[in-house]
């Protein structure tokens, strides 16, 4: 009992309505504790509403475009005409029933559901601003808070998003009418994607990125096929230059960028996308308020049971730091939820997957070959060419390769790289390898559907063994 | 080398008996004055019961769960005489030295070791992974039986009972640590064979022939048939008749024999079907509870008002307070005006806080004003008392109401602090909720319930508006107190909860 305070208490305040949030507070309250979801947004987070969905959703759209455009060698001659605007409505109709869907959830378990931004007051106290003039706040008193509050596109100074040819990636999935000239910058994956939907849809689309390769973190190998296919969109790239100004001209900007010998280059374009990463937002919260530390680049470390250092308040997803992954904000968020509830949960898993829907698509999990030797393991690997799998060659699309990481003694899998079609879905076999334990002897001996693409994974297994039929063992 | 007994100390004020609830320590185990060796619950509160001795402790003499009355030894130390200093400190480690399952017990861990990865990656589903911390078990240790060390549940299950028998045994060990040859079996069976050795002779059968009127009899008395010796047989099976029950049910109810029983009601929950069916012990303070509120219902004629007060104002006023009293560091809550509001009523209906003395015939009129509010803690209802709440102001009371809250769910208040109430509040609506019909504090003759302070739909000059309320429910003792007085205490504290600048004057 909150003796002393007769005010809205509720035993578990979860802040914000992401894929973290609204998880943790469906399985709170499955756990019987009485929950409530504040955003100040729509729910469903960044994910739902500005990410994952409704970039996927432009992604398919595009590529069926794409995919009938060029179909000549099918013998499917075809001239699509893209309504951006009808696209759009499509997309948006899709994130609605997923955040409807949400909500409704949310509901249907008992949590308890709150418009406003939330701001610690002091560790079992938050006020809750609702949005909207004259709408005034209040206060709710919490025995356990739970902290998703997500993360939001990196600004680079002299680049805000208020400019109006400025875009944040949440900018451009909205467009209604594309560009004729797209100056992305960042070559990451968010960078990666749009350019690619947008070059899909026809836009001249330009990259300019500060390293020297795209998408950095992934192997050479793995990136040089989607490379590859970005080239053949005709995206260009411009290696080793930062943005560095800008001009608004009648109906577009000159971008200046700069090298790092100080050469500078112009770039004349409609709009640019900047896609430099994302940040995780946590100054709004007032986590000092509730003595909850965060670190210089505004993340709020977490134990393996995502526990800040103030006990009864938690922090998942993108504002408990990286990976900023949709499916990690969810695990996290059950975990918090069921330590709260006085279960033994933990965040013990050994690898979280990621993917990329570039085309080709990437996905990983777990090691490369260079983390595991530098773990101490004696790396075994095995690989797959899809150009090898009939079902690849059977879609017409065979770019790419599946490859196992494992350790030598047993055959433990310990990691997955693959790029390739359905790269996302395939890495789901991968991750529950290597959660189980499983061995190469395990995954080349469940037999596998012909003709799909799952059958990659088995002969790299097999491959990694020497056993593989299909390509010759290396 | 001397050995001291130690007694349970007087833990409280007219406290007679305590229940062992928990030992800190274990035979075996050097403690230092002041350590707390274990946590005795009382009628009134839990309490800490600290060594007085540096020393080794050599026996328990009560259960987790007996009921001992104060002065009872309950413990013993080992205390090393002032030349024997290092002798007594390294008592202890001869814990872990003699038996063979000590020494499996390191085999095991170097091999898991051993098999351990770089990095320690440990090979085991999430499953196996999540057995290990419901059993606490550190999975980097349990020894994999899979293909190249894969963990399993039941290599989880395995190290789990391993490592609980090492730990009896090593107990055993420690409290006679000249017989270092004794066996040292790492299961738990030797644990119930020494206790049954005293409950008389004890048969292990899998197989016991019996007239169903002899196995009703067996459940009845909760005996294990199987475990009811006999000599006579039938058809080569072991043959048990009403007799030879009743005979091992008297020897087993002979107290040193209950822990025995136990022991073996423990081996079969862990190998049975969970029960449909669990019992809690009804002692301690949850039997205090049930007294007290069976008291109270079965001797005062309850009768509860309902009303609601409409507080928009005083929401106002709260959040407007709030920063000053912040500045202080105090929290400014509502109960502070609820207490204040609940004064300003029991002044003016003087007969609400009072006590009906039957002895006496007289109805007692209380001119101070103690208020008792009522905490629900893990241990279950405590009514902490703020004392004198007329003389005290806004941010005193708030202060004062959290500590005493903070106090009564750590359960490190004293029975001092829960006694002399004149008129309690409960706040329910802490866990939602509008009305209820409280129990009196008995001997007190009223009680008020707050329900939860929500926005809810009220009537002004005939348009339906939004409006922070607050349910109040008073139950009173009919036998003192008339509905019409409890009605107008309403109506005042109403008042003053709607307008709390009333409560200046």
């Amino acid at each position: 009992m909150v003796v002393g305070d007769v005010t809205t208490g509720t035993e578990v305040l979860v802040i914000g309505a992401g894929p973290g949030g609204y998880v943790a507070a469906i399985r709170a309250a499955q756990n019987g504790l009485d929950t409530t979801l504040v955003d100040r947004d729509g729910y469903g987070g960044t994910c739902l509403n500005y990410g994952c969905i409704p970039s996927k959703a432009l992604i398919s759209a595009t590529d069926v475009a794409h995919d009938a455009r060029n179909a000549t060698e099918m013998g499917v001659h075809a001239d699509p005409v893209i309504h951006t605007d009808e696209m759009q409505e499509w997309k948006d109709g899709v994130v609605d029933q997923l955040t409807g869907g949400v909500e409704k959830l949310c509901k249907a378990n008992g949590v308890n559901l709150m418009q406003g931004e939330a701001t610690f007051v002091d560790d079992s106290t938050a006020r809750i601003a609702h949005g909207g003039e004259g709408q005034g706040s209040e206060s709710i008193d919490f025995e356990h808070a739970i902290v998703a509050t997500g993360s939001r596109p990196i600004q680079v100074p002299g680049f805000e998003f208020e400019h109006d040819p400025i875009w944040s990636s949440r900018d451009a999935l909205e467009v209604e009418e594309p560009p004729e000239k797209l100056l992305v910058v960042g070559a990451g994956y968010i960078g990666m994607e749009l350019s690619t939907v947008f070059a899909k849809l026809g836009v001249d689309v330009t990259v300019v990125e500060m390293l020297d390769g795209i998408m950095p973190g992934y192997e050479d190998d793995v990136t040089r096929p989607v490379k590859k296919r970005a080239d053949e969109l005709g995206i260009e790239f411009n290696f080793g230059e930062a943005a560095s100004d800008w001009e608004e001209t009648e109906g577009g900007v000159v971008v200046t960028t700069e090298d790092e010998d100080g050469a500078e280059y112009t770039y004349d374009a409609d709009k640019m996308l900047v896609a430099v990463g994302r940040q995780p937002i946590s100054e709004s919260l007032d986590p000092e308020a509730a003595g909850v530390e965060v670190d210089e680049n505004g993340f709020i470390q977490t134990d393996d049971q995502a526990r800040t250092n103030v006990d009864n308040i938690y922090a998942v997803g993108d504002v408990a730091g990286e990976p900023m992954l949709a499916h990690k904000a969810s695990k996290e968020g059950i975990v918090a939820a069921e330590v709260i509830a006085g279960e033994p949960a933990a965040l013990d898993q050994q690898a979280i997957p990621a993917a990329v829907f570039t085309d080709p698509e990437i996905a990983t999990v777990g090691m490369t070959e260079a983390e595991a030797e530098e773990a101490g393991f004696e790396p075994k690997i095995g690989q797959f060419p899809f150009r090898a799998s009939g079902r690849a060659l059977s879609t017409g699309e065979s770019e790419g390769f599946v490859r196992l990481v494992a350790e030598q003694e047993a055959g433990f899998i310990l990691g997955a790289q693959i790029v390739g079609p359905e790269a996302s879905e395939l890495i789901a076999e991968c991750a529950l390898a290597i959660e189980m334990g499983a061995t190469l002897e395990d995954v080349a001996s469940t037999v596998h559907t012909h003709p799909t693409l799952a059958e990659a994974v088995m002969e790299a297994a097999e491959n990694a063994n020497d056993e593989a039929i299909h390509t010759l063992n290396r | 080398m001397t050995v001291k007994e130690f007694k349970l100390p007087d833990v409280g004020e007219g406290v007679a008996e305590g229940e062992l609830v928990s030992w800190q320590v274990s035979p075996g185990d050097t403690v230092s004055e002041g350590d707390i060796v274990a946590e005795v619950e009382t009628d009134k509160a839990l309490v800490e019961v600290p060594s007085r001795y540096d020393g080794t402790v050599q026996e328990l003499f009560a259960e987790e769960g007996d009921i001992v009355p104060v002065g009872d030894v309950i413990i013993s130390f080992e205390v090393a005489d002032a030349d024997e200093g290092d002798a007594a400190a390294e008592a202890p480690d001869t814990e872990g030295e003699p038996g063979d399952s000590v020494d499996d017990a390191k085999t095991d861990t170097e091999e898991a070791a051993a098999a351990e990865t770089p990095e320690g990656r440990v090979f085991a589903p999430p499953s196996a992974r999540k057995l290990a911390r419901e059993l606490g078990v550190d999975i980097t240790e349990v020894e994999g039986t899979g293909p190249g060390g894969r963990i399993s549940d039941a290599d989880v299950r395995a190290h789990a009972e391993s490592a609980e028998a090492h730990d009896e045994t090593a107990a055993e060990t420690a409290v006679t640590p000249g017989e270092s040859e004794a066996p040292a079996e790492p299961t738990g069976a030797g644990v119930s064979e020494t206790v049954s050795a005293d409950a008389g002779p004890r048969a292990e059968r899998d197989t016991t022939l019996a007239v169903p009127a002899t196995r009703a009899l067996a459940e009845e008395l909760g005996v294990d048939i199987h475990a009811v010796p006999t000599e006579k047989t039938r058809d080569g099976e072991a043959f048990v008749e009403e007799a030879d029950v009743r005979a091992f049910a008297e020897r087993a109810a002979e107290p040193a024999a209950e822990a025995g029983a136990e022991a073996e009601a423990g081996a079969e929950a862990a190998t049975a079907e969970p029960a449909r069916e669990e019992t809690v012990p009804y002692r301690g303070v949850r039997r205090t509870i049930g007294e007290q509120m069976a008291t109270s219902k079965y001797t005062a004629p309850h009768v509860t008002h309902h009303d609601t007060a409409e507080i928009d104002q005083l929401v106002e006023t709260r959040e407007e307070l709030k920063g000053t009293a912040e500045e202080k560091g105090i929290r400014l809550t509502y109960m502070a005006f609820v207490l204040k509001a609940v004064v300003a009523g029991l002044k003016e209906y003087p007969i609400l806080n009072s006590e009906l003395d039957e002895e006496e015939g007289v109805i007692r009129l209380k001119n101070y004003y103690n208020i008792g509010i009522a905490v629900a803690t893990d241990a279950g209802l405590m009514v902490p008392v703020v004392e004198n709440v007329d003389e005290k102001g806004l941010l005193e009371l708030a202060d004062e109401v959290q500590e005493l809250a903070t106090k009564a769910r750590e359960r490190s208040i004293s029975p001092q602090e829960m006694q002399g109430g004149t008129f309690t509040i409960t706040n329910f609506g802490a866990f939602g909720g509008e009305y209820a019909t409280p129990i009196i504090n008995y001997p007190e003759t009223s009680i008020l319930g707050l329900g939860a302070i929500e926005q809810r739909p009220v009537v002004d000059d005939g348009e339906v508006e939004a409006a922070h309320t607050l349910p109040l429910s008073l139950a009173i003792d009919h036998r003192v107190i008339d509905g019409a007085e409890a009605a107008k205490f309403t109506n005042t504290v109403k008042e003053y909860l709607a307008e709390p600048t009333k409560l200046l004057l």
